[in-house]
């Protein structure tokens, strides 16, 4: 039995282990939000160690979304659980508007001059870029030359939808809203076209299980981007990616130091880590399929460009002006799409 | 020494479910009252815009029917195996239980892929009906609500098994034979004597299967797809995404009321034949 003078002692020892993990929070070390998958998964074998090797800093990760990381240090309310985001642009522009970021020092970066103009600004550095396409299976249907393809046989009835709640989805609903006549800030043409074609459509998912039910045959045709189908391409599935004629969309991720960091100046050794030229190189490589910011580093042969330079002839959107329109969005599709 | 009182030592617990679930309760109540994501403005308004939204009452009305369906499924899969446990040799009563709780030791998320692996148009149950010449085109199972209820059958029976087979186990193997000795026939026997007997657990089962398919997210939004919309994918969306926080707390507390609601029913119907049996 216990005394009570021991079950003290117990909830005592118990209460002093709690503050243990502020202790294991000691110098030489920095705590980074990571997207969860390919991104976790790279980190955590390539910059992880290059950051431990050249610096001694010790690289936390914690998975998050994008979106999660925001309402995370959001609820925080000043005690950010990380030091460091990695954001889409989107969530980024919520973030900053949100000032949950740190204004950033570009000059402390010694790989500021491998990166191209524009990748280093007031609130973090880009690390890589991500370019949004179609995917399809070559062995079941033929190449879609673009958007306005996916709503007509035999893509149509083999076509895969995911609606505006990541990134990728919602420049890509964009994409087809304006091959319809509509633009960046007018949506509804995407509506009334995929509301004609409803009940033909393979699959309106979570972005999550896209690829899972590309790979299972649930669908043939979606958007996504060539991370994506490099990655499923590395395990075996007939996937292939193909450039709209329109042209394929292309936008940033970035990293940020979180307000009230404690880490700052090991947030920014691990920002100059993930930029290097060797974390880079390795980061394209398969099974991560990055594309990378730095200028020194080649491009891998499977995306639809030579160089970073190229980016300009991509299709870029302005997130300042689709942030306040995506909550609408979200509730529009939610109804229209309902069963 | 005092002996202390039996209410002071639960004063812990108390104190503990006070921080860790009444206060968080009471500040997403608050929330509620919002008008603004920004959580400066009181007012009504995310209620008066939830509530004034008929939308909502189809998608609060399709979260408790599919609550309801998934608790008659597993009733008239569950029922049966139970009546088979009682009368199985106890070497194969431990391997049905290993069986039935199985599901509980997976993960959620890779017993939900698994059901995207037999559900799929290329899936297992489609590839045997076509190559038994039965259908030609594969059917649509996955993201349709017949499919998202087979799955959760599964998923959630262990929840359903467990309380009725302890119920049914402690049942008195007498009174079968007394009700067979009186000359009822063996659907008699099942229905005016097994059936009442086992009410509690029944009834227990049903309470655990309705709470937990109701907001079983992810289940419902990977086998389901997003086009079957359920309160938990409106509170994930406005959270998580769109961060209007007073509109995820409506919708929270929505969810909340309704499924106890429908949860405090059935237990005034789980006493209520408590009673009867015992009475």
């Amino acid at each position: 039995m216990f005394s009570r003078r021991s079950l003290l002692a117990g909830a005592t020892a118990l209460g002093g282990a709690s503050l243990l993990p502020t202790l294991a929070h000691a110098k030489g070390s920095v705590t980074a939000a990571i997207y969860p998958g390919t991104w976790e998964e790279a980190y955590r074998s390539i910059v992880v160690p290059a950051l431990k090797k050249d610096s001694d800093v010790e690289l936390e990760l914690q998975p998050l979304f994008a979106v999660d990381q925001v309402a995370k240090v959001k609820a925080a309310r000043g005690a950010p659980p990380f030091d460091a985001f990695v954001l889409d642009p989107g969530p980024r522009i919520m973030a900053i508007e949100a000032g949950l970021i740190e204004k950033f020092d570009g000059k402390k970066l010694m790989n500021a001059s491998k990166l191209p103009a524009g990748f280093v600004d007031e609130w973090g550095v880009c690390v890589g870029a991500q370019v949004v396409g179609i995917a399809y299976n070559p062995k079941k249907v033929p190449a879609p030359k673009g958007w306005k393809d996916l709503f007509s046989e035999p893509w149509v009835s083999r076509l895969g939808l995911t609606g505006f709640q990541t990134t990728f989805g919602t420049v890509s609903l964009i994409e087809i809203a304006k091959v319809f006549g509509g633009s960046e800030t007018n949506v509804e043409p995407a509506f009334v076209e995929l509301k004609k074609v409803l009940p033909k459509i393979a699959a309106v998912g979570q972005p999550a299980a896209m690829a899972g039910l590309f790979q299972q045959g649930q669908c043939d045709v979606m958007y996504t981007n060539t991370q994506t189908v490099a990655t499923l391409k590395g395990r075996g599935v007939d996937i292939e990616f193909v450039k709209p004629e329109t042209g394929a969309v292309a936008f940033y991720t970035t990293l940020h130091i979180t307000k009230g960091a404690t880490e700052v100046a090991n947030a920014y050794k691990y920002f100059d880590a993930a930029v290097s030229k060797g974390v880079q190189e390795a980061l394209t490589k398969p099974p991560y399929n990055f594309i990378p910011a730095n200028k020194d580093v080649v491009m891998p042969s499977y995306l639809p460009m030579k160089s970073l330079d190229e980016f300009n002839s991509f299709v870029l959107h302005d997130w300042a002006k689709i942030n306040p329109l995506r909550a609408g969005w979200i509730e529009k599709f939610n109804k229209e799409m309902a069963k | 020494m005092i002996k202390p009182a039996e209410w002071q030592l639960a004063l812990p617990l108390a104190l503990a479910f006070a921080s860790i679930f009444l206060a968080p309760l009471l500040m997403l109540v608050g929330v509620s009252f919002f008008n603004d994501d920004k959580i400066s403005q009181p007012g009504l308004a995310q209620w008066a815009k939830f509530l004034g939204d008929p939308f909502s009452y189809k998608v609060i009305a399709d979260t408790l029917l599919l609550g309801v369906k998934t608790v008659c499924a597993t009733i008239v899969v569950g029922y049966p195996l139970a009546l088979v446990y009682l009368d199985a040799p106890p070497r194969l009563q431990k391997v049905m239980i290993f069986v039935i709780v199985m599901p509980l030791l997976l993960s959620v998320v890779v017993r939900t892929f698994a059901w995207i692996v037999v559900l799929g148009r290329e899936g297992v149950i489609n590839q045997l009906l076509i190559s038994l010449g039965i259908i030609s085109e594969p059917l649509r199972l996955l993201q349709t609500e017949l499919g998202l209820v087979i799955s959760l059958t599964q998923i959630e029976m262990p929840l359903m098994l467990l309380p009725l087979i302890s119920v049914m186990s402690r049942l008195d193997p007498n009174l079968r034979d007394a009700s067979a000795a009186l000359g009822a026939s063996r659907w008699r026997t099942l229905f005016t004597v097994i059936v009442p007997l086992s009410m509690p657990g029944l009834v227990a089962g049903c309470l655990l299967v309705f709470a937990s398919s109701t907001t079983a997210f992810i289940s419902q939004t990977v086998i389901g797809g997003v086009r079957l919309i359920y309160l938990p994918l409106l509170i994930w969306q406005q959270s998580l995404v769109v961060f209007n926080w007073p509109f995820a707390a409506v919708v929270s507390i929505t969810l909340l009321i309704s499924v106890l609601t429908v949860v405090s029913a059935l237990s005034w119907l789980g006493r209520r034949s408590g009673g009867y049996v015992h009475g």
